[in-house]
């Protein structure tokens, strides 16, 4: 039990929580993506705190912390270009409008 | 009580006190900078878990991030200001349990799991880079390259995606 | 001690700079005038807009000083002299200076006005143009001192500054430098005439003093930060290192101030052109000389 990896995947769980709130509840889609940021964030947090106090002499787990911030961004890039695109055609991002496929 | 400790309890309290704020503020710019200081808060914690690299790569990556953000929401959104007092949300009691549920589900096993002793020899800040340099560009090059061709195959799809499609027809 | 010492070294170098400004804009030498139109400014009423983000408008000035105030942290002002050596320096810098983006946003939204808007979301396009014309020449810096270190960075180039090493990455850098401390022709948010002083219209007395002190240790960070590394940081032959360090931190802040002014102002559009399309293919040809020639030719 080390106290200072509890509290840093507590933070983890807690930032993970908040985030899948924020995704699942607001309607529009910029405020989707910043709830998946913080849920990526508390995943990089957590990976760290693994690095740190269980294998420290491990570099692969940086390159992981790496890749998953290079993915947090492309996929905020994606995300906004998709943004730019709806707006383009409907006017708005909100999710709440976008039933054209819907059953 | 260590003073690690301490200051981990502290920015990631920050660090979880904003997140809130991004989604109880009616600003919008305000929601973008609140995010923005969560994951600034995150980069101190990496800060004090010893990994220097990272911690300054997301402190400087989230501040460039997040202030797109904010130039994105002033552009979608309906009320950037947040004077109109609007609720943006939608099945909110769906949501507070699934954020609830996560939350106790993975404070349960951060619990009750047996993490193993504690391995406490840390390489200095030069050997982390140096080791990380050699990790990336030796036994993990596969994945590195991978990683770049897929984030280069996607901002090229953003960018056509993004392009005005009076321009696309003028060529 | 050392922060101390750095403190009145940074103190007594911005307000140098303030007086070589004053002299490029209004063409006679006046040492006193940075002194007198502080003094003034303090004196004067503090206006607020009508409905300000209070926040933001308060908070936009302080982080643009602290900014600065980190910037100027990792740059050795001589062998020792450095308030805090950390093995990621330049890279630290960086995140510091990003810190420029976030203050500029908050002092352009703050004021709810629309000159400042705009002031503070040109920035922004400005910001994507620099951007990458910063981190990769810092990269190639970093390349032939095999660390980020700010000290190493220094001592690797005492057989060759990086001036004649590198030449393509000290232009790009100092271009991007200027765009990052909105200096003439690049000085979009605070454009004279186009926004009517576009964010720094809506502040005045004691928040005016703070956003102008804030860019000039911003200047003075930015000039330090070229000093380190491309001119050799304290490296010269008769003098001490700390006199080395003054003197050429001075000398390109001069320049950055002045040369400028000679260009007509740059649009966005027009400098978001050039930076994509030309810099950053030929920051990419930087790297890739910088890396054969290190490889290849043992200085």
């Amino acid at each position: 039990m080390i106290p200072e990896l509890i509290i840093a995947l507590s933070v983890g769980a807690a930032l993970f929580g908040v985030g899948l709130y924020g995704a699942l509840s607001q309607t529009n889609l910029v405020m989707i993506i910043m709830g998946v940021e913080l849920i990526l964030a508390a995943a990089l947090v957590n990976l760290v705190a693994f690095w740190r106090y269980l294998y420290p002499d491990v570099p692969a787990a940086q390159m992981f912390v790496l890749i998953v911030m290079a993915v947090m961004a492309v996929e905020m890039a994606v995300g906004f270009g998709i943004a730019i695109a709806r707006f383009r055609s409907r006017g708005s991002v909100e999710m709440e409008e976008a039933r054209e496929l819907k059953g | 009580m260590t003073p690690q400790m301490i200051f981990l309890m502290f920015f990631g309290g920050a660090a979880v006190w904003f997140g809130i704020v991004v989604f109880r503020t009616l600003s919008m710019v305000r929601s973008a900078l609140a995010l923005l200081f969560s994951q600034t808060a995150v980069g101190v914690m990496f800060l004090l878990m010893q990994a220097e690299f990272l911690g300054v790569l997301q402190i400087m990556m989230m501040a460039t991030e997040m202030s797109v953000m904010a130039i994105f929401m002033v552009m979608f959104m309906m009320d950037p200001g947040g004077m109109g007092a609007m609720d943006m949300t939608h099945q909110k009691r769906l949501s507070l349990w699934a954020g609830g549920i996560g939350f106790v589900a993975a404070l349960a096993v951060i619990w009750l799991a047996d993490w193993g002793p504690a391995n406490l020899q840390i390489p200095d800040a030069t050997e982390q880079t140096a080791e990380l340099g050699r990790e990336l560009l030796g036994r993990s090059m596969f994945i590195f390259e991978s990683a770049a061709l897929m984030i280069l195959t996607a901002m090229v799809a953003a960018t056509m995606v993004a392009i005005h499609p009076s321009e696309g027809r003028k060529r | 001690m050392t922060v101390l010492i750095v403190l009145v070294a940074l103190a007594v170098g911005a307000y140098l700079v303030a007086v070589l400004e004053s002299w490029a804009v209004h063409g006679r030498l006046e040492p006193a005038r940075p002194a007198i139109s502080a003094l003034a400014l303090l004196g004067r009423e503090s206006l607020l807009a009508r409905t300000p983000d209070r926040l933001f408008f308060e908070a936009g000035p302080v982080v643009l000083l602290l900014a600065g105030l980190l910037a100027v942290a990792v740059i050795p002002l001589a062998p020792g002299l450095i308030v805090t050596d950390l093995a990621t320096g330049a890279l630290f810098l960086n995140a510091a200076l990003a810190y420029v983006l976030v203050a500029l946003i908050m002092a352009g939204w703050g004021p709810n006005g629309a000159y400042a808007m705009i002031g503070g979301w040109r920035f922004l396009g400005q910001f994507v143009a620099y951007a990458m014309l910063i981190v990769m020449p810092i990269t190639a810096v970093a390349m032939r001192a095999e660390s980020l270190s700010t000290v190493d960075i220094v001592t690797s180039q005492s057989t060759l500054w990086n001036i004649a090493y590198q030449p393509l990455g000290f232009v790009l850098f100092v271009a991007a430098a200027m765009g990052l401390c909105w200096l003439p022709p690049l000085d979009l948010p605070t454009a004279r005439g186009d926004l009517a002083g576009g964010i720094e219209a809506e502040y005045t007395g004691a928040r005016l003093a703070v956003l102008r002190l804030a860019r000039m240790v911003l200047i003075m960070a930015l000039a330090g930060a070229t000093v380190t590394f491309y001119l050799g940081g304290w490296l010269g032959p008769w003098l001490p290192a700390w006199a080395w360090s003054a003197i050429k931190i001075l000398f390109v802040a001069g320049l950055m101030v002045s040369v400028g002014r000679l260009v007509p102002r740059v649009r966005e559009a027009q400098y978001l052109e050039i930076s994509w399309k030309l810099g950053i293919p030929l920051a990419l040809a930087n790297i890739f000389l910088v890396g054969v020639i290190t490889l290849v030719v043992p200085i």
